[in-house]
This record gives C-alpha cells, structure tokens and sequence, in this order.
C-alpha cells in the first residue's frame, strides 16, 4: 500500500518554499506553531486530537490511540497579501513528514521531520532619491532570506495508568539558511550574503489524561512542556559586499573587487525555545468535540550577534485558540460520515526581543478528513484565513491551503484470534 | 463511488497546489527605514594641480613619424625585429649552415596612404656595434637616444605602389638589404644580438610621413625579410624562398613642439609634447567604513576648450611619491614613478573627464596605500600632437574635484 502512494508522496513533497514574510526577517524567522494538516484545519498547535478520536499526530501522548502505523506528510501553499498590495505572494512546503507506529494499544513511536521556523523574505524599498554635488543618484535596496532550522525528532509513547499517557521527543534541529541584501545604485547592485548553518536539539515532554468520562461527555487534558537540551550554535559565513556587475547574484571573476573576504564564524547559544502549552477537550457521545489550547513560548538564547536583514529577533510568543472537531467514523456506510470536520479559531502574538514591538496573528480555520480503505487512510485538507500585523506597520492577509495523506497500515497491533 | 471521490478529490487537491505552487513570488515593498545597508557619498578637493614636461613617450604610438608637422621635428625611427620568424620560426642561426646562402633582405613599412604623395627619400642604418640592446621603447627619447652609434648608411629607399588588386593599392617603403648584413644577426658571439635599424630621411623634409608602427592595432607591421637558397648537394640547390620577422618594438625619436602658455598654466596632457600633469585630492583622514565598497571615487576635469574633439583618452595612476606643485617645469625625465596595479583609461565625454579611481581610493580609506596624489597621461592610443588642456584649481566655476560614492553593509 505504501509504495503503490509513493507517487503521490513524492509530488506533495516537490516544493520546498514557504510563504515569504517580511517579519521573517527578524532573526531566525517566525517559529512555526502548526504541523499536521489535521492540526492545521483546527487551527490548533497539535495538543488536542484533531486527526482521530484522541490522537494528535502533533502530540506523542496520544499515539496509542492510533489503529494503524501511519506514513503521513502534510503540504502547505500559502498567499500572502501585504497591505494593499494588489498581487499577492506564493510560498508553499512540506509541513512535516511523520511516521507513527503504535504498540499494542499502550506504547508507540514515532519519527519525523518538520520545519521549525519560517525564514523566507523577499521584499524591496521604494526607490530613494537624493542630490549629490548636482547630480542624482536614485537607489533601492532588496532583500532575501530562506532556508532554516528543521527538526528530525524521534518520540516515544508510554502508559502512565489506564487513564493518562506521557510522550516524550527528541528534536535535532539542523539546517542552513542564506539572507541576501542588495543595494541597487544605477542598475547596478551590490551585494552581500550571509550564509549559517545550524544544529542543536530539545526535547518534549507531553502530556494527554482523561479526567471525566461521564455518559454523555469525556473531558481530556494534555499539556506539553518543550526545553531546550542544546542550544542552537552554528557557522555563519559572512562574505563582503560586492559588486556584482554582471547580476548573476553570486560573486565571479567579472565583479568588484577582484577578490573579497568570507568571515567564517562560530556563533553558540543562538536559539533555546522552551515553551509551555496546555490544552483541554471535551468529546460529546455524538463525537463532536470542543477544545482550548494555550502555549507560552520564549526563546532564551543568549546570543544576538548573528545576522539577520532586521536587527531583532523574535523573543517570544504566546497562543490562544480553540475550535470544535467532528470525527468521522472509519467503519460508517455512508461516505459523508467518514468526514471529520474541524474548525478553528486562533490568536498568537509575537515579542521581539530588542525593540519590545509585537507582532499579532490571529486566523480562523477549516478542515476536513476522509478516511479511506480499512486500514484508516486519511486525506485531510485545511483552510486558514487571518492577518498578521505589527502596530503602526506592515499588516499582512493570509491564506494557507494544506493537504495531508495518511497511510495506515498493520504493524506491530494485536491481532484477532482465528 | 467512494472511489472515485477519492481520486477526484485527491486529484483537485494536487492539481491545486501545484498550479499555486507555480505562481511568481514577487518582492514585498517595504519602507527604507530600518533597513541595512546604505549609499553614503563624499567630497573631496583638489587642491594641488599642476602640468609638466618630460621627453615624448612615442614608443606605443601606431604610426612611426618622419619629416615635420606643426612645430613637432620627427628626427627618426628605431625599429627591433623578432629573433624567429613568423613561419617556421627559423631563428638567424638557421643561415649560419653552410648549405644556406642568403640572397637579400628587405625591410619594409607600409605607409599610412595608398597613394605616394612625395618623392622623399628615406635611408637605412643599422647597429652592428651595439651588443644585444640599442634602445628601450618606453624609454628612449630625443635627449637620452645617441644617433651616432649607428652604422653608416646601408641602403636607401623611396615609396613605392604595390597593386594588391585592381581596386587597392598599398604603398610601402622597401630598403633591399646586402646579405653581408645578416652575418651580425647570425652572429653567436653576441647572446641576443640587438636586429635594430634606424630610419631616416635622407634630407630635412617640412612634410611629413606616418607609417604603420608595431603597435598598430589594424595595419601591417614593420617586416624584414630574408632570402635565400638552400643547397642539397654541390649541384642541386632549391628555389629562392624566404623567411619574414616582424617587428616586436619600435619608436620614433621626435623633438616636441614648443610648450605655449596655455599649457603651463592649465592642467595640459599631450604625448608628443610630453606633457603631463599632476593633482592632489586632499582626502584628509578620512577612513572608508570596513566592509564598504566604493561605487566611484570619480576625479572630474573639465576641459578648457568648448570645441568638439575626436575621442580622446586620458590615462591616471596614483602615484608613488610628492609631487612639486610650485611651477611648470620640463624635466630630463619624468620624475613621478605611478603605481601600475591602479591603472585607469578614461574617455573625454562633452568636454568632462571622470577618472574613476575607486581601487586606490578604496586602498587610500582603508590605509593601505598612501595618497601622493594622481598623475593624468594622454592615452597611447590618442593622436599624439593633440593637446587637451583642463581647468585647474584657480578657475572659480570649473576647478577639479573628487566625488566618492560608496556602499556600506
């Protein structure tokens, strides 16, 4: 089953760009609260099920409750509106890659890969004016930025009694990235560019409980606490500014000067995101379910001197969201009721650290999944509408269409006796 | 029916994202402010300039000049010939065999027109004394050449037609050789003998010549050819043939023309009178910002002349050493040493010339190299008697100045 899917798999996987910002400029770029296209749709940060019936793709604690061993990728494409920009901007990526396999119904593990934040830039000033001795010189200036830290994380679920569960992670981030600035002076550019790579690791403890279950209504809770375990260091590589007469964006034997220099640099200690969330749900007998999530996330490194097009970083951030979920059932005749619906609604804001200016977000979302096949397949496709904007400045719309594919299959799940 | 919803939805969902997924991503406008990476520009005076002379540097000229021309005395030419030939690469030891019995040599030029217009008489020197170096073509000059350790005269010439079809005709100067004259090429005894020849006019003529130098970039260079015959036994000998050396430098030895007021007083350059000039930018301490790079650091001259002129290009390097700004003054040699790694050519446009010396004012922000200030040279390539004056710094309207313009990360 996997490999008749690999095609598909492959294509959702083609694009590796995400939605530029401009506020993915300061420092290391916005973090990414959002993973799997099921937790997308709901506009939740992966702590509640959204997926199954008490299972988060984005939550280790919850993996029990999966039926099947999953193969699952989720792609986003995101427009991005600035202002009153009249086109819009494409970006679009894989959100994450995850296999998941549950043991017995008590323990699992899982593997995957996800971008951990979001660093993609592309933005111009208007053109600038000014006298010089009688004469005009006219400039303007661009900037890119790409690439970042992702997260190979590999967790594990264990039992704590028959009412609670705990799932602890383990993320090595790694990665590189490229920012770009350009000063453009009578068609002319020049350029510099720097380039970083990245390793560190966290870890995450989650957690999921039940605490009601009455007839009509379960109350769930799941709280997850993220640490640090190494701080993100890294090389950066810092090369002087050309001219690059020919404009083909990387320095040659045309361009000025002759030679330049690359300041390679060791930077330590550049990125520690801890973060606290909780969340609750409440599943009524009709399987529709009602939740809140609350994270508080800070970034408690202690080194600022690495390059980034804006001299600030994001310090931290905090989300606020609810929304309701209603699950399909695999087994139901008809295929209406093997659609799980989600909605969600949304706020996050963001601090950043030098100039203390927040950056609001806020979306509501929609989703739905189709299960598939007996072993528990799953198409899911989310919808995000919101804004993101910083007082006083730039105010983004945005739009996100997502599409995740899950594969299921029977691995390593009690069999029924012949 | 499950089914086919399935692929149909499956199907939209990629074809959808994959469509988005195509589309441009354009830049986002944004504000300047915040922003890194700025222009920043500069000033800086000129506040020393001043014109000189030094002996006419003729040796990267494309012509080789006889005869007289507004003031100008083109005395004569000193023309050294490759050791190999253009074909074969025979070197001169070649006819040191005893089999090979050279015939003649005839050395030619190719006159600038391709009509004679004179009946002058040009004769031919050579240097059988002077070891394996007679003159240097960068620079030896009318004050520092000595004519009289030349040979006697060793054959004369007049201009001559020589049909190349019945449309074009090439008029050259052809001196025929004695063969006796390749016994001191082929001589072993001197380890890389001089192949030098003087040419002359035979009388003082007030017209002049222009032929084609070595260092012209369309033409025909200055050509000696050897004759010969090589024998195979006593009895049996080959047809004439030949072998061809060109000319690798050359020069003509001219007296200049009389320096007028005009170009003491202005900032004058001109090859065949020899005039060149100097300025110091008073660039103080200023220190360029690390890691910034200078767009242009452009020194502007406006030219003292309204007239238009035929493309003209001046040469400027930094030099090595003060310069004396008190007074005009010719000098037996030029006495300001340029640093060649900052070499500049820049082309007059509608009577301004912008010297971009942004290399050397960048080594000059970053301390590395000290500001002696700049020497301006007419280009080889420029009609050498022609002579462009520029405003100094006393003009109140048009003095010179230094403009820089650079980008800081």
């Amino acid at each position: 089953m996997f490999s008749r899917n690999r095609t598909i798999i492959s294509l959702l996987l083609l694009g590796v760009l995400n939605a530029q910002s401009v506020f993915n400029a300061y420092g290391l770029g916005l973090s990414k609260s959002t993973h799997h296209t099921a937790s997308a749709g709901a506009g939740s940060i992966g702590l509640v099920p959204t997926f199954h019936p008490g299972v988060s793709f984005d939550n280790p604690a919850t993996w029990p409750g999966l039926q099947f061993t999953y193969v699952s990728g989720s792609y986003s494409n995101r427009s991005i509106e600035i202002g009153s920009q009249v086109s819009s901007n494409y970006g679009n990526g894989f959100d994450k890659i995850q296999f998941v396999i549950p043991i017995q119904n008590r323990f699992a593990i899982g593997l995957s890969l996800k971008p951990v934040n979001d660093h993609n830039a592309y933005f111009k000033t208007d053109s600038t004016r000014m006298s010089f001795q009688g004469r005009d010189l006219t400039f303007n200036k661009e900037f890119r930025s790409g690439g970042g830290i992702l997260a190979g994380s590999f967790g594990f679920a264990i039992p704590m009694n028959d009412r609670m569960g705990l799932g602890l992670s383990f993320d090595k981030l790694f990665g590189s990235s490229r920012d770009e600035e350009s000063l453009i002076l009578n068609s002319i550019h020049y350029r510099l560019f720097n380039i970083k790579t990245y390793s560190g690791s966290v870890f995450n403890i989650n957690y999921a409980g039940k605490f009601y279950d009455a007839k009509n209504v379960m109350v769930t809770g799941y709280a997850r606490i993220s640490m640090t375990s190494e701080p993100v260091s890294g090389t950066q590589y810092q090369f002087d500014l050309f001219e690059d007469i020919n404009d083909n964006y990387s320095f040659d034997t045309d361009d000025y000067p002759a030679t330049i220099d690359v300041d390679t640099i060791k930077v330590s200690n550049i990125y520690a995101p801890s973060s606290f969330s909780l969340g609750l749900n409440a599943e009524f007998n009709n399987d529709l379910n009602i939740f809140g999530e609350f994270q508080l996330w800070n970034d408690q490194a202690t080194n600022g001197k690495y390059t980034s097009i804006y001299k600030d970083q994001i310090g931290s951030k905090s989300h606020v969201g609810g929304g309701l979920v209603k699950f399909g059932k695999m087994g139901a005749r008809s295929w209406q009721d093997r659609i799980t619906m989600r909605f969600g609604i949304f706020k996050e804001s963001y601090l950043l650290k030098n100039s203390g200016r927040k950056i609001n977000e806020n979306g509501i979302t929609v989703g739905f999944g189709f299960k598939f096949a007996a072993t528990g397949n799953q198409l899911d496709v989310a919808y995000r509408t919101g804004a993101r904007f910083m007082t006083n400045d730039y105010k983004e719309s945005i739009q996100e269409f997502t599409i995740g594919l899950s594969l299921g299959d029977i691995w390593f799940l009690r069999r029924r006796e012949k | 029916m499950n089914i086919n919803i399935l692929n149909t939805t499956l199907g939209v969902c990629l074809v959808g994202l994959l469509v988005l997924s195509a589309c441009e991503e354009a830049a986002i406008p944004v504000g300047v402010d915040n922003t890194p990476i700025t222009l920043d520009t500069i000033s800086f005076p000129v506040v020393k300039a001043i014109a000189y002379q030094s002996p006419p540097e003729m040796g990267r000229t494309e012509y080789l000049y006889f005869g007289k021309q507004d003031g100008f005395d083109f005395q004569y030419n000193l023309i050294k010939f490759d050791s190999t030939s253009v074909t074969a690469n025979t070197p001169f030891s070649y006819f040191n065999d005893s089999l090979i019995v050279v015939d003649s040599l005839r050395l030619s030029l190719r006159f600038d027109k391709d009509s004679i217009t004179s009946d002058a008489e040009f004769q031919l020197r050579y240097f059988p004394s002077g070891g394996d170096s007679v003159f240097n073509e960068l620079e030896s000059n009318y004050l520092n050449f000595n004519q009289a350790i030349a040979s006697e005269i060793i054959s004369t010439a007049q201009m001559e037609a020589d049909s190349i079809d019945t449309n074009k005709t090439e008029v050259y100067l052809n001196f025929t050789l004695d063969s006796s004259i390749v016994n001191a090429f082929r001589d072993t005894s001197v380890l890389e003998y001089n192949r030098s020849f003087l040419v002359e006019l035979a009388n003082e003529s007030s017209e002049s010549f222009y032929f084609h130098s070595t260092d012209i970039q369309a033409g025909i260079k200055p050509e000696l050819t050897v004759f010969y015959r090589q024998f195979l036994s006593d009895t049996v000998v080959l047809d004439t043939t030949s072998r061809s050396y060109l000319a690798v430098a050359d020069i003509s030895i001219i007296t200049p023309a009389p320096i007028s007021f005009e170009d003491s007083t202005t900032l004058s350059v001109s090859i065949g009178k020899g005039l060149k000039s100097i300025v110091f930018v008073d660039m103080g301490d200023w220190t360029l910002p690390s890691k910034s790079i200078v767009s242009s650091a452009q020194i502007i001259f406006n030219r003292v002349e309204s007239d238009s002129i035929a493309q003209f290009k001046v040469i400027s390097h930094p030099m090595t050493s003060e310069g004396i700004y008190e007074r005009f003054t010719s000098f037996m040699d030029d006495p300001y040493d340029e640093d060649l790694n900052f070499f500049t050519s820049t082309a007059l446009i509608d009577n301004v010339l912008k010297i971009n010396h942004r290399k050397a004012a960048t080594e000059i922000g970053h301390k590395n190299f000290t500001n002696f200030g700049f020497k301006l040279q007419s280009s080889f390539n420029n009609d050498p008697f022609t002579t462009v004056q520029f405003y100094g710094i006393n003009n109140t309207d048009s003095y010179p100045v230094m403009r820089v313009i650079y980008v800081l990360p």
